[in-house]
């Protein structure tokens, strides 16, 4: 399909008609961008770096009823994720949109999760390419992404100025362009030539990087190395780079019962960060000190997850880095993992 | 400004002391301008030490946070002491931590640090975006100073001091075995205008406020875990059996888990400002720890973390207490 531009004159139109899904844009709440559903194009904010809170909430909500429970009747009121209708989450940054195509495989692997893979069935990812690394600590390029990458999304969306290019990359992403085929108009030929450039400048950007190489295979040998105790030391044990990082996804599950016998099923988001993350009824913890667990947060990503979905756990946003209280910093473990021996 | 050399000269006697097992004090961080806890066992590791306007953390907090493992059989518990360096406010969090029995001061040995006030991050980051390489901030005079690749910038200190220096009471150390420096004169002072701001508003326009702010928390805890005044072993939202406070994130819960959290502080937080320092959603915690700190000083005369003979305000009893907030 043909490149086509938005004027940004028309931006707030093609947003307004987008509302007739259920929209979820970027938006400012004080000084924080978080990802929320929109019903006026007014509230979208674009002109951001990157959301705190990624936007994988809107497939991977924080809190999630799986169904839901009432006494003395056995029949389980089951939650259908279509009711929620099809989403478009649009302006999602690339390394976000790459987290979710790595966080589908695990979703989709012994136990397909139908939650899960219902919401992204009904979702199009519409993305805005990074002109500017939007932090300090952004590495994508050192795992496969790119200011300008696209895996992951239907559309992807280059800030040229007066106008956005909009480039669709799937079936999705082209339906959606006939959806807003009126607000569009044909880009002229030397557009996409620009935004190769643009796309070469952002990456030429990239401050930070590790080469991943051997990194994986590495990581088992070094299971009692004494680096982990140094580099945990300073760790609250919070579940800061857990909770806003793309591609976390553990959770637990918890029944809330309410009053008069009823109740639901839920699942939350959980964190390999806090200490009561695989506490045994029994009082045992395999993971009793920050030690082990900061050790199983970067084996988790860089080790487990790689060896069994070929595919590193991590995009390099850096948002563990940029919010970690106490400068965690995964690349400077990742540096010192490659250099112990 | 605590000088270097002589910090460092300190700590290497205090290390290598047979009866300290460890200090804890700052060193550089990996980019920017960031400082960051630094864990010291030897005398060799004593020349990462630095002290800065950066070194914004409350290192009080690892005092409690420590995790104890159980002691394999026929091996003795290390019971040597551990070294912290603290700032004045920092400094109340270990008075109000032995004043509630929490360690004995024996086990400790103190560093003080004459402050004259620490850098509010995101207010530097915003006004040098991008600083990748690390970068300095001293304070000279009423200008912090900032090196970075070669430049040198000066800042009024006004602009980048933390809200919680331009109101501090106690810049220098309660509680100390060894001040790094001459004691600093208190250079401010505390009206409460913020909060008597807040007060003014009706019970609407807080609610309304307040539920813009809870329903952004995504309950990372780190407000908790990062407060030198968290350390219950067994804290009421981590249990299970029975579940006092869902995890379900909402604003139901999420109030519930920020009202039960400023209760367990009243007459306990000591105003280092960490909570709303590491919150990465921007919560204002520290708006709610001070509504309850002007309380207590006003109902009880009390100010937590300044004297470590005194007794836990909700441990006393006065029979000239005011009850006339009682219903
Ligand atoms: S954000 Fe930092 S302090 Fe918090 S759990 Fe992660 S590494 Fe530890
Ligand atoms: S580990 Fe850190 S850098 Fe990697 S994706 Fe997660 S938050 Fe981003
Ligand atoms: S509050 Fe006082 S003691 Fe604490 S950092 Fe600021 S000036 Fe220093
Ligand atoms: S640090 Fe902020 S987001 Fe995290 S639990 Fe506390 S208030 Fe909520
Ligand atoms: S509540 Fe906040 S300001 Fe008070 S002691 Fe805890 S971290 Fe410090």
């Amino acid at each position: 399909m043909a490149v086509k531009k938005l004027n940004k004159d028309k931006e707030k139109e093609a947003l307004q008609e987008l509302t007739k899904f259920r929209l979820i844009a970027p938006a400012k709440s004080d000084e924080v961008v978080i990802f929320k559903q929109i019903t006026d194009p007014g509230e979208a904010f674009l002109e951001y770096g990157n959301s705190t809170v990624p936007p994988k909430k809107v497939v991977f909500p924080q809190t999630e009823t799986l169904f839901r429970f009432q006494r003395g009747n056995p029949e389980l009121r089951e939650k259908n994720v279509e009711e929620e209708g099809t989403t478009v989450i649009f302006g999602l940054r690339p390394c976000d949109a790459r987290a979710m195509s790595i966080v589908d495989r695990l979703f989709s692997w012994d136990y397909e999760d139908p939650y899960y893979l219902k919401r992204r069935e009904l979702t199009t990812l519409v993305g805005l390419a990074c002109v500017e690394p939007p932090s300090i600590n952004c590495f994508c390029t050192s795992l496969g992404g790119s200011p300008f990458g696209t895996e992951g999304l239907d559309m992807l969306l280059a800030d040229m100025g007066d106008h956005y290019l909009v480039r669709a990359l799937t079936e999705k992403g082209e339906k959606l362009q006939e959806t807003l085929s009126a607000h569009l108009e044909d880009a002229p030929a030397e557009e996409e030539k620009k935004a190769e450039e643009m796309a070469a400048r952002a990456e030429g950007k990239i401050a930070r990087s590790i080469n991943t190489e051997g990194i994986p295979e590495k990581l088992p040998t070094l299971w009692e190395h004494e680096l982990w105790k140094k580099v945990s030391a300073a760790c609250l044990g919070c579940g800061i780079c857990t909770y806003l990082c793309p591609t976390c996804h553990c959770f637990d599950i918890q029944d809330e019962v309410e009053e008069m016998g009823e109740g639901r099923r839920a699942r939350m988001w959980d964190s390999c960060m806090f200490s009561e993350y695989t506490l045994h009824a029994s009082g045992h913890n395999p993971r009793p000190t920050r030690r082990e667990r900061t050790r199983n947060r970067i084996s988790h990503k860089y080790s487990y997850y790689p060896k069994r979905f070929e595919v590193i756990a991590c995009v390099g946003c850096g948002r563990c880095i940029n919010l970690c209280p106490v400068n965690i910093d995964i690349l400077e473990i990742l540096e010192q993992v490659v250099d112990a021996s | 400004m605590v000088d270097v050399e002589r910090l460092r000269e300190i700590a290497r006697e205090v290390i290598s002391r047979d009866d300290v097992r460890q200090l804890i004090g700052y060193r550089q961080g990996t980019y920017g301008f960031r400082a960051r806890p630094a864990f010291i066992t030897s005398p060799e590791e004593v020349d990462q030490l630095i002290f800065s306007p950066a070194c914004v953390n409350n290192l009080a907090t690892y005092l409690t946070l420590e995790e104890k493992l159980p002691v394999p059989r026929g091996q003795e518990p290390d019971l040597r002491k551990v070294a912290v360096m603290v700032k004045g406010c920092d400094s109340r969090a270990l008075v109000q931590q032995m004043e509630e029995k929490a360690y004995e001061r024996e086990r400790i040995v103190v560093l003080g640090i004459p402050c004259t006030g620490v850098v509010d991050m995101d207010k530097v980051e915003k006004r040098f975006p991008d600083v990748l390489s690390r970068g300095e901030i001293t304070l000279e005079g009423d200008k912090f100073v900032l090196s970075f690749d070669g430049q040198r910038e000066e800042v009024p200190k006004e602009e980048l001091l933390a809200d919680k220096c331009k109101r501090c009471r106690y810049p220098t150390p309660l509680v100390y075995d060894q001040l790094l420096d001459e004691a600093v004169e208190r250079f401010a002072d505390d009206d409460y205008s913020d909060v008597l701001e807040l007060e003014k508003r009706s019970a609407e326009e807080k609610w309304a406020y307040w539920e813009e702010k809870f329903s952004r928390c995504i309950r990372c805890y780190s407000c908790r875990n990062v407060c030198p005044m968290c350390y219950c072993e067994d804290c009421v939202l981590d249990r299970l059996n029975p579940q006092w406070m869902r995890r379900s994130v909402d604003i139901s819960e999420n109030t519930a888990y920020h009202i039960a959290r400023a209760y367990h502080l009243a007459g306990r937080c000591i105003q280092c400002g960490e909570c709303q320092r590491v919150c990465p959603v921007e919560i204002p915690l520290m708006e709610l720890n001070r509504k309850f700190y002007k309380d207590v000083e006003e109902l009880y005369d009390y100010e937590p973390g300044t004297d470590a003979e005194a007794p836990p305000l909700l441990a006393t009893f006065k029979v000239d207490d005011r009850e006339d907030f009682i219903l």
